[in-house]
This record gives C-alpha cells, structure tokens and sequence, in this order.
C-alpha cells in the first residue's frame, strides 16, 4: 500500500461519512444529550463542595466531560462486535483478496468515517461549554486538546480492532465489547476523571492504554498544560497499531487454515 | 393469551438451550453492571449527598433500572428492534398469526445478556435495599410499571419508524430513555426538567420508583401509574397505525 493511498481511503471515507447528514445530526443530538447530563452530574457535585470537585472547578469539569466524551461518542461504539460478526460470519475472507492489509484498511477507513462527527462533536460540545461552563481555563492547553482528541479516536480504533481479533479465535466478539467498553469508561477516565479514582487504581490506569482514549484530551480541555499527555498518546498509538497487526495477521493465517 | 404463553416458552427454551453461552453472557452483564456501581460508589465518596442523593439511594435507582431493564430488553427484547424488523420488512410471518402481532413479537426472542440485568437487579435489592416486606412489594410494583413504560416508550418510538421510513429516531430515543434513566433526574432543572418528565419519560422509569421505595406516596404512585397507562396506549396506537403502513419485504422469517 502506497503512502498516497491513505490519504485517499481516509478522505473517501470521510466523505461517506458527511453524506449522511441525518446520521451526524443525531449523533450530535445523542452527544450533546449525554455531555448536559453527565456535565450536570458533575457540576452539581462540584458546587455542592465548595466550587470544585477533584481539583476541577465546575467550569473546569464542563470542559472535561464535553472532550471525553467528544472522544467516545463520535466513534462507532459497537465496533468490536461489528468486526467480530465479519469475521465469524467469514465476510472478512473477501477483505483478504485485496492487495493491502485488512487491518490497515479498515482503521483508515474507520479513521475517516469518524472525523466528521468528531468534527461536529466537538463543535458542538464547545458551543455547550462556552453556554455554561464560559471559555476554556487554559487556551493554550485547549489548542493542545485538538490534536490529542484526533490520537485518542485513533488509539480507540486501533484498541478496538486489536481486542476484536479475538473471535478469530473465540468466534465471539460481545463479551470482549462489554469488557472493552468497561475499560475505556472507568480506566480511561471517560466518565470519571482520573483524579477521582484511588491512587493505586490511578496508577494502574495510567499504566494501560485507556487514558489515551479519553482522559487525555480532556485534561488538556479541562485547563492543564500538560504535552506530555501528546506524546504518550503517539507512544500507545505505535504500540496498539503493532498488536492489532500482528493479532489480526495471526487470525487471518488461522482463518485460511481453519475455515471462514 | 396461551398462545404469548407458548410462545415464551419456546423462545425461553431457546435462550437456555446453550447453558453454558447464557450462563456466560450473563456473567458479561453482570460484571458490567457491577463497574457502574463502582462508578457511583467512586462518585459520592467524593462527591458526598448531591441534591439529597447519596450512594443507598442510588443503589436503590440502579436495583429498579437494572430489574426493569432486564426485563424489558432481555425477556420482550424485539421491543428494541421494532423499527428494524418493520423496516427491513420481516413482519410477514407475524401477520398470518392467530394473535395480535405486538404482543407475539414482544414475546418471541430473549435476549441471554441482559437476563444478567435482572439478576444483578434483583440481587442488588436483596442485599443494599433494605428490603422489608412494604419496600419489596413496592419494588416489585414500581419495578413492572417501569417495564410497561420503557417497552411503550420503546414500541412507540420504534414504531415512528413505520411513518419515517428511518430506524434513527427509535435508536436516539432507545439510548436516551437508557441513559437518562442510569441518572437521579433531581440534578436538573428548567426545560430538561420538563423533558424527562413527559417527552421522554426517564424520571418515571428510575427516579420516581426508587423515590417511592424509600417512601411510598399514594399520589405520586398514581402519577406513575397514569404515565404508564398513557405510554401503553399511546404505543399500541401508533404501532397499530404504523402497521396499516407496513409493506411487505417478502421475507418469511420467524420474526
């Protein structure tokens, strides 16, 4: 696969993606539903304990929970069982045929899809953080949060196609999705910030890849000047993108072996 | 009524017929249930009493949403996939049927994982609720009047779909009535407020019956049961309606 060729499947993709105009207008209702309640959530414990909660003021906190979840719900959250039911299905022998990688392509493809909705996303939740949490705490660590939230997605992806590879073996994908999805909300800081967990469990988060995929960006939104968040993302992002290839090369030798 | 009956033992007949793979997944359900009590758990500890809630309290809310939940999407699971089945044209084989389709359809699949729910649910109850005779009667009474309305909400949703041509809408409404329902609604206020005490009726399928488990109101009992009435009639409207306007796409499955 040429370096050109992923521009291209990335940008196709994207533009499938922003044809169905319905598809992204309620995905952003859906968002923008989930961050008023959960930011809510949090902001009424924040105010029932002196303004903060954390060390998040209540604005602090909006921004927050808006970036993570910008972060989850632009994404196909059901895409371990959807990879899981090609491959079960044998729908995935036909990818096979191609002269590119099938992972690869599908992360691409996938990438692409989802940029548009984070794109709205985004927009969206910023319009709701500036309506009742007022501008970011810390603009420079804000710009920041922008390409953090493109690596998380990217990370989430890649995970996502890594954990998926299991039913090459297991032929069952929705146990591994509920699992996954346990993991990203409570280790990846999704619905809780990291802060709020005990420190032993902290540091066990912080020693997975989940962090990337959530709390990351949302530091960042949420006002703390930390880079080095970005960098820890590329590093979890070479990683995954290595096991999803070597996992998903294995299951594709077993599937010629076995059967589809 | 002992064709429904029927039905459900087949389709429980079904479900159980891989012990093992229910067993399992409803193990999945479980541990995943448990995370989200560990979420608030994690969050009053914290957070401490927020808007007169604190962790026994939302451990009540979770014991009926998970019970209910189950209920719904494990044991009249098909209430969830309404407007794919009517989109995609597979309710041929319903229509030959000696009874009415809604019910048939209700009945006809059981979702194994989210049995895990009305385990967990019930459990739950068992052992945070404080159960006394008056709060089990309460919980067992609250816990089936917010099935009758989460599988109105979910039938009358799903049945837009019949007049829209498009499944979006039953899924936005599916996932919103779910979530919304996980939260204590006291939190918010203004037009919100509004909304999940009519629109979408998430404060009556958690909120309002873990309040009369932890004290029982003749008026607000009535209240939940009025919604509910209303959501049942409202979606057996609709669906009867939308079902004039089915088209068939010649698919004989069992629905």
């Amino acid at each position: 696969m040429s370096a050109r060729s992923i521009p291209v499947t990335v940008w196709t993709s994207a533009r499938r993606s922003m044809v169905q105009r319905a598809g992204l207008a309620m995905n952003a209702t859906f968002y923008a539903i989930v961050v008023a309640v959960l930011a809510g959530l949090w902001r009424a414990a924040a105010l029932s304990n002196d303004g903060t909660i954390a060390g998040y003021s209540a604005a602090a906190i909006t921004w927050y929970i808006a970036t993570s979840e910008a972060a989850i719900v632009s994404l196909n959250t059901r895409l371990i069982v959807d990879i899981g039911t090609d491959v079960v299905s044998g729908a995935v022998v036909v990818e096979l045929l191609r002269p590119v990688s099938v992972v690869r392509q599908r992360v691409l493809a996938e990438v692409g899809r989802v940029l548009p909705r984070l794109y709205i996303c985004a927009l969206t939740g910023a319009a709701l953080c500036l309506l009742v949490g007022g501008y970011p705490p810390n603009p420079a660590a804000a710009v920041l949060a922008v390409p953090s939230l493109v690596l998380a997605v990217c990370c989430n992806i890649v995970a996502q196609h890594a954990f998926a590879s299991v039913s090459f073996w297991l032929r069952e994908s929705s146990a591994t999705w509920f699992l996954y999805q346990k993991f990203v909300f409570m280790l990846g800081g999704v619905l809780i910030p990291l802060e709020v967990l005990p420190v032993w469990l902290r540091h066990a988060a912080l020693a997975t890849p989940f962090p990337s995929m959530g709390y990351a960006p949302a530091r960042l939104a949420s006002g703390h000047f930390q880079p080095e968040l970005l960098l820890m993302q590329m590093g979890w992002l070479l990683v995954l993108c290595g096991v999803a290839a070597v996992l998903f090369n294995r299951g594709e030798h077993r599937l010629e072996v076995v059967g589809g | 009524m002992n064709g429904y009956v029927a039905t459900l033992r087949s389709a429980i007949a079904e479900a159980s017929s891989n012990r093992r793979a229910l067993i399992f997944q409803m193990g999945v359900m479980i541990v995943n249930d448990v995370a989200w009590i560990g979420f608030w758990v994690l969050f009053f500890g914290k957070a401490g009493t927020v808007h007169g809630w604190d962790t026994s309290r939302i451990v009540l809310l979770q014991s009926v949403l998970t019970t209910a939940g189950g209920l719904t999407l494990g044991v009249l699971s098909n209430a969830r996939h309404l407007s794919a089945l009517a989109l995609d044209g597979r309710l041929d084989a319903v229509l030959s049927l000696p009874v009415h389709p809604l019910g048939h359809l209700l009945v006809r699949r059981l979702e194994p994982t989210n049995l895990g729910d009305v385990v967990f649910g019930v459990v739950l109850f068992a052992v945070a609720g404080h159960p006394t005779p008056g709060r089990t009667v309460v919980f067992v009474g609250v816990s089936l009047a917010s099935v009758v309305l989460l599988t109105s909400f979910l039938v009358l949703t799903g049945s837009l779909s019949f007049f829209a041509g498009r499944s979006d809408g039953g899924e936005l409404g599916f996932n919103a009535i779910l979530l919304l329902g996980n939260y204590p609604l006291d939190l918010f206020g203004g037009a919100a407020r509004v909304m999940l005490y009519t629109v979408i009726p998430a404060a009556f399928v958690a909120t309002v019956p873990a309040q009369l488990i932890i004290r029982f109101d003749a008026g607000r009992a009535a209240i939940l049961g009025g919604v509910t009435a209303t959501f049942a009639i409202a979606a057996l409207t609709v669906f009867n309606a939308g079902l004039r306007r089915y088209a068939s796409g010649s698919t004989w499955t069992r629905a």
